[in-house]
């Protein structure tokens, strides 16, 4: 596959990683994660936060990557190590929203299941093009 | 320098590895079934969700670590990135050990007290490694260096 089609869908993955870095921000407050927590034990509420923290570090690093420098995720062993990560990264949280969350909840809010759905679909399907044909 | 921080990266790998693996009895050690019980459902599953994929990413640092030691090493760009960022998990981590968590809740029991000495000293080597890995990918440490 020609490099710069793969440059290319990797910015716009960086653009949809942005939106996603966005959406956690916004997500704590519409499901309000600190009133959920109030009240719960420390060691619970620190995990919490501690993990959506480094969760929301991962997805900000890789979104600078991919918009500032896509190339770097197409050359050598640990880019294709790398892409392959974030392919079965994204591919799993397609798994995880369709068996594990809760289908009340994603009835509920059908179009942004749908659309979240349809965004770590089609970043699965990035990384993991970018990791096979680079 | 260079076999030093090859050995490094060796010894980080298997370290990294162990605490994956170790990282499976942390919910038995910290109680998370019953502390999480109360826990609505959606906050429940971001819980976990979220740990799947911190512990994932502990899982990428291994096999970057014990596989493409090369490539850690090699001093491109891309060594570079993934040095810097592998540098700046590992520091917040070492900086919540000491002033972040609360572990008060946690029973003071020899193995807990153990298993946190080892986890300090853990962070602080990946620090110190992965530290030393961004130097030497930026040329600030030369070939030859420590002997």
């Amino acid at each position: 596959m020609d490099t710069f089609i793969l440059e290319s869908g990797l910015r716009i993955a960086g653009l949809m990683l942005s939106g996603l870095v966005v959406a956690n921000f916004v997500a704590a407050k519409r499901w309000d994660y600190a009133g959920n927590l109030a009240g719960r034990q420390v060691i619970i509420r620190q995990v919490f936060f501690v993990h959506c923290a480094y969760i929301v570090a991962i997805i900000t690093a890789l979104a600078i990557q991919c918009l500032g420098w896509p190339g770097l995720l197409l050359e050598g062993g640990m880019a294709r190590v790398v892409c392959a990560f974030f392919g079965l990264f994204w591919g799993s949280r397609v798994v995880v929203q369709l068996t594990y969350y809760d289908k009340e909840m994603r009835r509920r809010d059908r179009g942004w299941d749908v659309f979240f759905l349809g965004v770590f679909l089609t970043l699965a399907l990035i990384f993991t093009l970018a990791a096979i044909y680079q | 320098m260079k076999e030093l921080l090859e050995f490094g990266l060796i010894i980080a790998g298997c370290s990294l590895a162990a605490l994956s693996i170790a990282s499976f009895w942390i919910p038995k050690a910290l109680g998370w079934r019953e502390k999480l019980a109360g826990l609505t459902p959606l906050m429940r599953e971001l819980f976990l969700t979220y740990s799947f994929y911190v512990w994932s990413s502990h899982v990428l640092f291994t096999v970057l670590a014990l596989g493409f030691g090369d490539w850690l090493i090699g001093g491109t760009n891309a060594a570079k990135a993934m040095n810097t960022f592998m540098l700046l998990w590992w520091s917040v981590r070492l900086y919540l050990q000491f002033f972040g968590f609360d572990l008060s809740e946690i029973k003071a029991s020899r193995f807990n007290r153990i298993a946190k000495h080892l986890l300090t000293l853990l962070f602080i080597g990946l620090v110190v490694l992965f530290g030393g890995l961004l130097c030497w990918n930026l040329g600030w440490l030369q070939p030859g260096s420590l002997q």
